[in-house]
């Protein structure tokens, strides 16, 4: 076995322990090693991604050497790497550029314990990215739970707290529906072990027996984490919880959080129960109408607010509905297209809410439209920010956003019984995408007479302007550069899907281990 | 490489360093500045032109089928040249009627970066490369629509925007389809569509070809998402409404004729019901066009409708997919963008002499200004198509071919609405002329005052006219070109 193989379960440790550790650390001290545990876990990741990708090898991790069906497992393959190396970046970059606005907003003696939650979320993250095992994913969904309702409440205000114990409602339901599901399928297959499972759910259905307790399982694990990823009728929560905590916690839960989830049910589908089953069992059509029913109707409700960050957050609500409108087309095309917007998604959203920060700044911290008005001239590489991720969101050209519309329209191409719907949903919402966001664009560009709001040059927010700069030149890169990405995304699913046959893929590991 | 990146690349450049470049503390050197990146800009431009070699150029794989890649035919040219030589006249004008207005730097900085996209949009070289400068012509040309800033100049930016992207979806929609059903997305004289997948989804590819036309027809104002182009040209600053209206909706001529005579193909197209809207939904917007100017009383949102109508001429000279009334289509293509640049060029001339925005306020101004009264009158002339004017040829040329074309309705009730059109057109522009002329017996000669506008303005107008004269006279190197092309597509 490989060194480079131990990375991943280095890497959730890592965090684990500098979490704990970061509890008696001064605000300074925990920083740095926070960022520091960042940049080494995204390192790793590349050195993962870079060895699986270049064997086109997935392996099996075990945990301590205990073997299947006890022992706890990881599995990893490019996707997996790849995803990793994705969160540590924004998460990287969120960080860096909500920092001046964490010394105003949190108390300094909870700096450090702002930095305890963000590495548990990492590890919980990574953990969600990198298990092969059920419980662990649900254990680790609770510490991603815990962690981020405190990353909205660290901002103490009335606002916050409320939005805060609205997320913690909505998504211990959610988390509480997710188990019930293992549970159920325990009960059903008697494993927990993904590759396991799907080997039992497999003969389960070749048998026909236990079709409705299969079917309600899989019914209350997809609603369960589609509350938690906030999607089109549980999202509720999602515009106070994202609009009013301190910015990088807006960045990240926006961006990596949801993904998180959403990441997760995409190796339930594929891992647990096996693609076919899970088409077959009709919630992809749920997810359909859901998906596209979030489109619209995020849109309509970003159209109507008044916040720019409010408005930042319901656009969310529509991106994750084309998330699930990739999942309810039902072909791996689509799959592809979805995980390719996932990650569009995170770097355009946590860059709005980047840019949008630096905006409101400068127009004497109102976030209302009326007061934004200029702000791009007083603040421009904010501005610039702002632009460039409002018109990936509308899907220009050369931009990630586009890149995601276009594999997308593809996929649904394919898909006979249900092109026209998602054809024409993807229309709409493009032009009410437009109608919002390029209505901010040219709010920010307005010019103002009065002089009343101060002007911040590059020279006074460097960290935030190089941060930008960094964000602008990834998303860039992530939509004209597109061809890597998805192949990459194609030859992780591919090799998903090879391994839902688990015994040949246990015996790879075995060899490999000894 | 260089001689496709760098025509597209450099007016770019100079625009986003004007905009980000601190003002200079007098004008004169902004108009130093501005006019020496314009003469870099067009002697490159021009040196480029002459060594091109058609040469097909991929530039970069944007996903495994889709790259961006450029290529110059010559329909590219024709309406590459066309560009170059309204744009470089309008900046001229602008020089002297931007004086008036705020925010000069910012628009001399889009001027050039729009310019830098439709030098991409007439290069480009497959329909995805089309359709990328297509939305960032939208987006870099809205700016100045929005010049003033004014709430009415907001809303009809927006309205802009908004048509323009519905419009560029619709269009998107064909191509998402396109990469199922054709060869190739390379702009190919003749067509793309892979026959055999063409034959049995015939009827789906016909939808689409309607949704794409009607989806480039946004820009280029035809019914029934026309509503756009009378609000948004009449409030950009004169020289830019002339660009809008002479120049930027050619794209969407452009892009039409990409799309049927280079992706769909006219033997896939040609006797379908496709065609037929087609007609109808251009031969409307001619009739209707022309109605609403009759009847509008603003000078720059009368010369708006007269744009809807005649880019109309143009697109139905297209959909009879016959070469006489194709070289007539784009023979007018050239016609109206000169004509129209000089008309709302003296619709600005006189707006920065007198502040006179409605038609009936211009009594006597012929007397006033006499060489830009006498501008607008033969360019005028030159629309309603009275010989020996560009407007005449291609009207003559876009009659005959509907006559040819063998269409048993629109072989006669073509050439009807054009001369019903063409009598709108005389009622709609002389009216300014001959009360210009001839104020009548209640004029009062003495309040008035000779209000000629500087040379920097007059010298634009004055070649404009000459060239929109000299086109309708010279006709033969030009039709022998439209001959080239009509071969290869037809």
């Amino acid at each position: 076995m490989e060194f480079v193989q131990n990375f991943p379960a280095f890497s959730i440790m890592l965090c684990l322990f500098a979490g704990i550790v970061s509890s008696v650390l001064k605000k300074n001290a925990a920083k740095w090693l926070n960022t520091i545990l960042i940049i080494v876990v995204g390192a790793m990741s590349v050195a993962v991604l870079y060895y699986t990708a270049s064997m086109n090898t997935v392996y099996v991790y075990q945990m301590g050497r205990f073997s299947a069906p006890w022992g706890n497992e990881l599995r990893i393959g490019c996707l997996e790497a790849g995803t990793a190396l994705f969160f540590c970046i924004i998460m990287l970059l969120s960080l860096l550029g909500g920092r001046t606005h964490l010394e105003e907003d949190v108390e300094s003696s909870r700096h450090n314990l702002y930095y305890v939650l963000i590495n548990l979320l990492l590890s919980s993250l990574l953990a969600l990215v990198y298990t092969n095992d059920l419980f662990t994913a649900y254990v680790f969904v609770e510490i991603n739970t815990i962690a981020a309702c405190g990353l909205i409440m660290v901002r103490q205000n009335g606002r916050t707290i409320e939005a805060a114990i609205r997320y913690m409602i909505m998504s211990l339901l959610g988390s509480g529906m997710l188990l019930l599901g293992i549970c159920m399928l325990y009960d059903l297959t008697g494993h927990l072990l993904m590759s396991n499972i799907h080997e039992q759910v497999l003969s389960i259905v070749a048998e026909g027996t236990y079709k409705v307790p299969l079917l309600v399982a899989i019914a209350i694990i997809s609603v369960g984490l589609a509350i938690k990823s906030a999607l089109f009728p549980f999202h509720a929560w999602l515009p106070d919880a994202y609009g009013y905590s301190t910015v990088s916690s807006a960045a990240i839960l926006s961006s990596l959080v949801s993904k998180g989830y959403i990441f997760l049910l995409i190796k339930i589908i594929y891992r647990v129960l096996g693609f076919e089953v899970f088409h077959d069992s009709g919630i992809i059509n749920v997810f359909f109408i859901f998906g596209l029913c979030g489109m619209i109707f995020g849109s309509f409700s970003a159209i109507r607010e008044n916040d720019i960050k409010r408005m930042i957050s319901f656009s969310s609500v529509a991106q994750i509905g084309y998330i699930y409108m990739g999942f309810g087309l039902g072909t791996k095309e689509a799959m592809i297209a979805s995980i390719y917007h996932i990650f569009a998604h995170a770097v355009c959203k946590s860059l709005l809410f980047i840019a949008s920060s630096g905006l409101t700044d400068v127009s004497n911290r109102s976030r209302h439209f009326v007061d934004l008005t200029g702000a791009a001239y007083r603040n421009k590489i904010a501005g610039v920010g702002f632009t460039v991720g409002a018109l990936s969101m509308v899907g220009i050209p050369l931009f990630p956003g586009f890149i995601s519309k276009l594999l997308f329209a593809q996929a649904s191409i394919l898909n006979h019984g249900k092109m026209l719907p998602a054809l024409i949903v993807l229309a709409i919402s493009t032009i009410l995408n437009a109608i919002y966001f390029l209505k901010t664009v040219i709010r920010i560009y307005t010019p103002v007479e009065n002089g009343r709001n101060l002007t911040i040059t590059f020279r006074q927010q460097r960290l935030f302007g190089v941060t930008l700069l960094l964000f602008i030149v990834f998303s860039l890169a992530l939509g004209s550069c597109s061809q890597p990405i998805v192949d990459l995304i194609r030859q992780g699913l591919e090799s998903e899907i090879i391994s839902s046959i688990p015994n040949t893929i246990h015996q790879l590991a075995q060899s490999l281990m000894i | 490489m260089i001689d496709y990146v760098l025509p597209i690349v450099l007016p770019v450049i100079c625009g986003v360093m004007l905009l980000v470049l601190g003002v200079p503390q007098k004008r004169s050197n902004l108009l130093l500045l501005v006019s020496v990146a314009m003469t870099a800009v067009l002697g490159i431009d021009v040196l480029l032109l002459t060594k091109v070699s058609g040469v097909r150029l991929n530039l970069f794989e944007l996903t495994h089928n889709v790259a961006i890649s450029f290529a110059l035919d010559r329909i590219g040219t024709i309406f590459y040249v066309l560009i170059l030589v309204v744009w470089c006249l309008v900046m001229i004008f602008s020089f002297e009627y931007m004086k008036h207005e705020q925010n000069e730097k910012r628009y001399y900085g889009f001027f050039f970066i729009v310019l830098g996209v439709l030098t991409g949009l007439c290069f480009a070289g497959n329909l995805i490369t089309f359709y990328a400068f297509f939305e960032l012509l939208t987006l870099t040309s809205m700016p100045l629509v929005l010049h003033n800033q004014s709430h009415e100049a907001v809303m009809a930016g927006l309205k802009y925007l908004f048509y323009s992207f519905a419009g560029a979806y619709l269009a998107l929609l064909g191509l998402y389809f396109l990469f199922q059903y054709g060869n190739t997305l390379d702009f190919t004289a003749g067509g793309v569509l892979n026959e055999q997948m063409a034959a049995q989804h015939q009827p789906l590819l016909l939808v689409l070809a309607l949704l794409m036309i009607l989806g480039f027809g946004v820009k280029a104002g035809m019914f029934p998402m026309h509503a756009w182009l009378p609000t948004a040209h009449p409030v950009a600053p004169a020289p830019a409404s002339a660009f809008l209206s002479a120049i930027i909706v050619k794209a969407g001529v452009l892009a039409l004729i990409r799309v049927v005579y280079y992706i769909f193909g006219v033997s896939f197209l040609r006797g379908t019901w496709v065609q037929t809207t087609w007609m109808i939904l251009a031969l409307l917007t001619v009739f209707m066009g022309s109605m609403l100017a009759y009847r509008e009383k603003i000078l720059k949102k009368r010369l708006a409708y007269s744009t809807v109508s005649q880019v109309s001429y143009i697109l139905f000279g297209l959909s009879l997919m016959e070469p006489v009334a194709f070289s007539g289509a784009i023979y007018h293509v050239i016609a109206h963008g000169l004509i129209k640049s000089t008309l709302f060029l003296c619709a600005g001339a006189i707006i920065y002499q007198t502040g006179k925005i409605r038609v009936e306020e211009l009594n006597g101004i012929g007397k006033q200004m006499p060489v830009t009264i006498w501008c607008y009158t033969i360019a005028s002339l030159g629309l309603i198509g009275i010989p020996p004017t560009s407007g005449f040829i291609s009207k003559w040329y876009l009659a005959s071919g509907a006559l040819n074309s063998g269409n048993p309705v629109f072989a006669w009730l073509g050439p009807v609405i054009l001369l019903i059109s063409a009598l709108l057109t005389a009622g709609y522009l002389l009216p300014i002329t001959m009360h210009g002329f001839f104020p009548g017996e209640a004029f009062d000669y003495k309040a008035m005052k000779k209000a000629e506008p500087c040379k920097k303005m007059v010298i634009p107008l004055l070649i404009l006219t000459a060239l929109s004269v000299i086109s309708g006279v010279f006709t033969s190197p030009l039709l022998a070109q439209l001959q080239m092309i009509a071969d290869t597509i037809f």
